[in-house]
């Protein structure tokens, strides 16, 4: 389910500028691709394990968040083994669990809102050539992560009304609804940006 | 300094929600009372111009909710029949930040802001906290504050007490009584305007009794017919 990563805290990692956490981030990507010797990356797959678990996550969650995706690198790594070797395996796997540490560190350290002010000011030059609003994308953006909760509770809700009428579960009369009762939402929560001044000016 | 109605009507298609009336709300704690569909919604929603008079003007503070639009929506702040619809930033911080953006403020100075105004209503653990997953009494305060924290002089409170515990409406009416703002509240909850200085009863689109709280209340009774 789709929810905010960011964990409250106020480690040094947690005030750097979002413009340093992402460019950080993209240059190392970059970066780490051209490296393989195991002298570099393993100390940075160290540092970046030690930034991540510094940042207070409790352990489970910790884990729980890189889970997936370690695993699936395990097995990227394991076939890399048996056809490249095992020099090659363990760069591999060095390599991408530090960016993805890296990354994790950084969604956990930055709010949306963070986020959000970050992209505006990157869209900034396309909203010059008048190609886009950028507020309105970060806008976007900050209503998906807000609303998307609501509207899978409300597709449980009407799941449940059927079950509750012994009403065969069909798409027709599970999505109409869903649909109609959202876009009702949409026109109160477009008003609720109005009241609350987001408006441009 | 007042709202101002001057034969204000509001018409959606064929329906007439709400008939022309003409009249001044100035004082500090106005109740609207009526049964559902009567037109309580519409009345208000032309203070801060959310909806505009099909006929006729309205004007807030001397300023026009049609021509000053944006100004009227800076001085009357509203809060929603359902107030989850107008929290729409994630996390409780981010949304009372929200309603500060694009106003020049600098972001410590809108951290400051928000953490004051959560400190205020008493909502301050709610701050990193899932505006999804707010209780209806939590919602209902945070709306509040999302509202107030941009400094409107007006509030306009769409039934707050709505699906509300006893416990939580007793805190949102002590809230709302500590409002410095000019109040205007709907509510079908007759308890909460009951010691409010003017109640404005409205039935099928017309106003039919403005007055003292226990008249209009009278009145209310007499229409429902219980
Ligand atoms: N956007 C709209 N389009 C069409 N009709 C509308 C619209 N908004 C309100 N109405 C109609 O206008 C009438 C008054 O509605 P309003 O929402 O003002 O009532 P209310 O007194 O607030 O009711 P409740 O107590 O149920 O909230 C209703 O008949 C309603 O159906
Ligand atoms: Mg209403």
């Amino acid at each position: 389910m789709l929810r905010s990563l960011y964990i409250e805290g106020n480690t040094p990692f947690h005030r750097l500028p979002v413009r340093v956490k992402l460019i950080t981030l993209m240059t190392a990507s970059i970066a780490l691709f051209f490296v393989s010797s195991l002298q570099i990356l393993v100390p940075t797959f160290v540092t970046t394990l030690c930034l991540y678990l510094a940042l207070g996550l409790p352990w489970r969650e910790a884990f729980g968040r890189i889970g997936w995706i370690a695993f699936a690198i395990a097995i990227v790594a394991l076939a890399t083994w048996y056809f490249n070797g095992l020099h090659e395996a363990l760069a591999l796997t060095f390599r991408l669990m530090a960016l993805v540490l890296l990354a994790a560190a950084i969604t956990a350290t930055t709010t949306i809102s963070a986020f959000m002010d970050e992209i505006t000011v990157m869209l900034q030059p396309l909203e010059r050539l008048g190609l886009m609003r950028a507020a309105d994308v970060s806008l976007a953006l900050g209503l998906v992560l807000r609303f998307v909760p609501e509207i899978l509770d409300r597709y449980e809700n009407i799941r449940e009304a059927h079950r509750a009428r012994g009403l065969p579960i069909r798409p027709l009369t599970l999505f109409v609804p869903l649909i109609i009762l959202t876009l009702k939402d949409a026109d109160t929560i477009a008003m609720a940006i109005d009241a609350r001044g987001f408006r441009r000016q | 300094m007042a709202i101002q109605f001057t034969d204000s009507s509001v018409r959606f298609g064929q329906k007439t929600a709400l008939h022309p009336l003409s009249l001044t709300l100035a004082e500090r704690r106005i109740g609207i009372i009526g049964l559902n569909g009567s037109g309580k919604t519409t009345f208000a929603r032309l203070i801060n111009g959310l909806v505009k008079p099909t006929e006729g003007r309205v004007t807030v503070n001397g300023l026009d909710t049609v021509a000053d639009d944006r100004a009227v929506l800076g001085e009357a702040g509203f809060i929603f029949q359902n107030p989850q619809h107008q929290l729409i930033m994630p996390i409780v911080r981010e949304d009372i930040a929200f309603g500060l953006k694009n106003r020049g403020l600098t972001n410590a100075e809108i951290a400051a802001k928000t953490n004051a105004v959560l400190a205020r209503f008493s909502v301050s653990h709610l701050a990193g906290r899932r505006v999804h997953e707010l209780s209806g009494g939590e919602t209902q305060l945070v709306a509040i504050a999302s509202v107030v924290v941009t400094g409107p002089k007006i509030l306009i409170l769409d039934e707050p007490t709505n699906q509300l515990d006893l416990k939580n409406r007793r805190l949102v009416a002590a809230t709302i009584d500590g409002l410095e703002q000019q109040v205007l509240v709907i509510s079908h909850d007759l308890g909460l305007v009951d010691g409010f200085e003017r109640v404005l009863l409205f039935h099928e689109g017309q106003l039919i009794a403005d007055g003292q709280a226990d008249d209009t209340i009278r009145r209310y009774h007499e229409v429902a017919g219980c």
